[in-house]
């Protein structure tokens, strides 16, 4: 708070230091500062684009969630139908289920994971700047090309059968991506890797803030290594916690991409989600109406978890 | 003094910052709006003798549509034909978005009937298909009128008639002792290969499509065959897949093919690579794809001999039937400024010497003069009889009201497969999508 407060002070000083220039006194602009460049109006082109972009756009889609609009040709507004058929259909709530359980566990697990990769990698490893960039390494790889080699990975005929074979574990063989107990934990375990160096990027920079004194101050007062993270540490890093468990489970939500290459939603449904449901509805199956429905649904998911999961992470409740 | 002259620099600065922050966007607004027009003028300045085709393309080999297109250019060099080729699997939905648009090809390649994405009768509808003339009324496969347009209107030229069943590695089937001919021999086929490490079945479990076409050939001995109008009675709902003892049979038919170890190992999993891959290489003996594709695996696989075959029925039942159907068409875009150049196209399409040409190019069954197609010696010599028989229909899908059944279909097979559904559920599933 401090470090937002004092360009503000600084920037509310300003006209007065101006003085010094003749004819400041009169000036009816009194917001000219070295710390006000720039004018409100120079946004419009931006939030013009940001508006017809998102909120038109989104507007229109929710629009059509209330129709029976096939993507082409005429539509009846039809109320709520597309919504009861999506809270009366067991497998859209199959999708709701999977969503959530994905989102949670890839943030669940690719937090922790980042937490333990950032507090390893934090100082004293000598190869730390080499481990940290490839740990970072999945986040800007294109989540549809390593969903492909995953894909590869787990494929019957994969290196992982190949592996588990040699290794006289043939019988654990599988089509991992189509057995319809392990599917979703397989899609689990690619979400969680490309998300954990995201979380990890996160937890360094918090971690950067929390001063080496005060953990020494701690090991002298006797704290062994568990009460130095869990009574110094994780306080301190507080808000890298709220931010990366927000942005994973809005990325977890809303995840499409690696799921439509791993599984199309397959096998019959065990990893169908929201988003990959809202793409066959809207596009493959012609029911733009249904599709929209869900994705004003997803929204409103997103959005219920987002606010929710601020409201529990913040560090001050005055925030 | 020097503060007040920084002070007016800066401010004749901001005054053009103020212009360059309005004139940025409007020249860009320009450029974009100059860019679309440009691009519009364009394709309505070519006259009659331009226009562009969109097809679907599935792998690398060079499409019939387009080696058509490129014969209609070399015999009519005045014209210029633009192909826009799409992926098959995003084909629908960017045809439906571009017609939606107005920018789609002036012709599209389409399919009859509303089962899919690109069928015509939900594109007539919408208002997106022009009306075609008497050389596309005379291809309409019999009996298919209803699927190619309304109101005695044709709004789609079939190119050819495809055959669905099983596309078969010859050369791998008499090594093991010659195809099945009847349903319980098949499993005990399925049983002695498995025993060796291969397979009769080479099946795309984690592609829909696949396990919706295997599916619907195993229902046409069972249910189509004794039955050919059990569509017209399900859309009366005189029948429901459910009450239906022929489909129930035939997706039972699904376990029982498992259990007996028809289909390769990891098959739930497998995508379209484990067909090509398994026919080409002889480990798997057959697969449910389209008949053309006949062609492309006997040039891919040197030296084996493909050729296509019926599900085989039930021993004594008689009930063998294919299906056969013109799946493809081709349909000129209602909103098109060449629709003079796009006809001219397709009442040369419909010449029979090009519809023979096109069937040669694709490896399928020439939409006219069928009668008089010679089937011996070729792949199509074990399809033959059925054909002149008449015991053949169209695809079923094609009849369907909308794709949803289809899906309902081909991925509740997936669930039998991995045993996640029954039999039951997956016909209640696709009753459930018919009456949506």
């Amino acid at each position: 708070m401090t470090a937002t407060m004092q360009p503000k002070s600084e920037a509310a000083e300003a006209p007065r230091r101006g003085k010094r220039t003749p004819g400041a006194g009169e000036n009816t602009r009194p917001r000219r500062g070295p710390m006000q460049f720039g004018h409100w109006w120079w946004a419009l082109p931006g939030i013009a684009l940001v508006f017809a972009i998102h909120y038109v756009a989104t507007g229109i889609g929710g629009f059509f969630a209330f129709t029976n609009w096939t993507g082409i040709g005429s539509f009846k507004i039809t109320g709520w139908t597309n919504f009861e058929a999506i809270f009366k259909d067991p497998t859209k709530l199959g999708a709701l289920s999977n969503t959530l359980f994905l989102a949670f566990g890839s943030v669940l697990l690719g937090n922790i994971a980042g937490l333990v990769i950032a507090l390893g990698l934090n100082r004293v490893v000598k190869t730390r700047y080499i481990l940290r960039t490839l740990f970072f390494m999945p986040v800007v790889l294109s989540p549809l090309a390593t969903a492909y080699i995953w894909k590869y990975i787990f494929d019957f005929d994969g290196p992982l059968n190949a592996f588990l074979t040699a290794i006289g574990a043939g019988d654990q063989a599988k089509p991992w991506l189509a057995d319809p107990q392990w599917a979703i934990w397989t899609v689990l375990v690619v979400l969680v890797w490309s998300s954990t160096g995201f979380a990890m990027v996160i937890f360094m920079a918090g971690l950067a803030g929390v001063p080496v004194e005060v953990e020494e101050a701690a090991a002298i007062d006797g704290a062994n290594l568990w009460q130095r993270f869990r009574n110094v540490t994780l306080p301190a890093i507080r808000p890298a916690v709220a931010i990366a468990t927000t942005l994973g489970i809005v990325q977890g939500l809303r995840v499409f991409d690696p799921i439509m290459a791993l599984t199309g939603g397959g096998p019959a449904g065990a990893t169908e989600t929201l988003a990959t449901l809202v793409y066959k509805q809207a596009f493959a199956l012609g029911n733009f109406g249904g599709g929209a429905a869900l994705a004003l649904v997803l929204a409103a998911i997103i959005l219920i978890f987002a606010v929710l999961q601020q409201r529990l992470t913040r560090s001050n409740p005055e925030d | 003094m020097k503060s007040e002259r920084l002070d007016m620099t800066q401010h004749r600065r901001y005054s053009g910052l103020k212009v360059g922050a309005l004139a940025v966007p409007t020249v860009a607004a320009l450029i974009l709006t100059g860019c679309s027009a440009s691009t519009g003028s364009s394709s309505s300045s070519g006259g009659s003798q331009e226009f562009s085709l969109s097809f679907a393309t599935s792998n690398t080999i060079e499409s019939p549509f387009q080696v058509l297109a490129e014969n209609y250019m070399k015999s009519h060099p005045n014209v210029k034909i633009t192909f826009n080729p799409q992926p098959n699997d995003s084909y629908d939905q960017t045809l439906r978005t571009q017609l939606q648009a107005g920018n789609a090809s002036d012709v599209v390649v389409t399919s009859p009937g509303s089962g899919t994405g690109r069928s015509i009768l939900p594109l007539v509808q919408a208002g997106f298909l022009e009306p075609l003339d008497d050389a596309a009324k005379q291809l309409l496969p019999e009996g298919s009128a209803s699927t190619f347009g309304t109101d005695g209107k044709v709004y789609g030229q079939a190119t050819e008639i495809t055959i669905s069943a099983l596309v078969s590695n010859e050369t791998a089937a008499t090594a093991a002792g010659g195809f099945p001919a009847d349903f319980s021999s098949l499993q005990q086929q399925c049983k002695a290969l498995e025993s060796s490490g291969k397979s009769l079945f080479a099946l795309a479990g984690s592609a829909p499509p696949n396990t919706g076409l295997m599916a619907m050939s195993l229902a046409a001995s069972r249910v189509y065959a004794e039955d050919p109008k059990w569509n017209d009675k399900r859309a009366a709902k005189e029948a429901t897949f459910a009450g239906s003892d022929g489909w129930k049979s035939a997706l039972e038919a699904v376990n029982t093919l498992k259990d007996a170890g028809c289909f390769q190992k990891g098959a739930a999993g497998g995508g379209f690579d484990a067909i090509t891959k398994g026919l080409a290489s002889g480990t798997s003996v057959s697969g449910f794809i389209p008949a053309p594709s006949w062609k492309q695996l006997q040039s891919a696989a040197g030296g084996s001999q493909f050729a296509v075959r019926p599900f085989p029925a039930e021993q004594g039942s008689g009930n063998s039937y294919v299906f056969a159907s013109a799946n493809y068409a081709f349909s000129i875009n209602a909103a098109s400024k060449n629709k003079d150049a796009a006809k001219a196209f397709l009442d040369w399409a419909a010449q029979p010497e090009q519809t023979k040409a096109f069937a040669e190019i694709d490896g399928a069954l020439p939409v006219s003069g069928l009668d008089k197609y010679d089937f011996d010696g070729g792949a199509y010599k074990n399809v033959g009889g059925l054909m002149k028989d008449g015991k053949y229909g169209p695809l079923p899908n094609i009849q369907w009201p909308n794709s949803a059944v289809y899906d309902a279909l081909a991925t509740g097979v997936q669930g039998i497969i991995t045993g996640q559904k029954s039999p039951d559920q997956v016909l209640q599933a696709m009753d459930a999508a018919w009456d949506q």
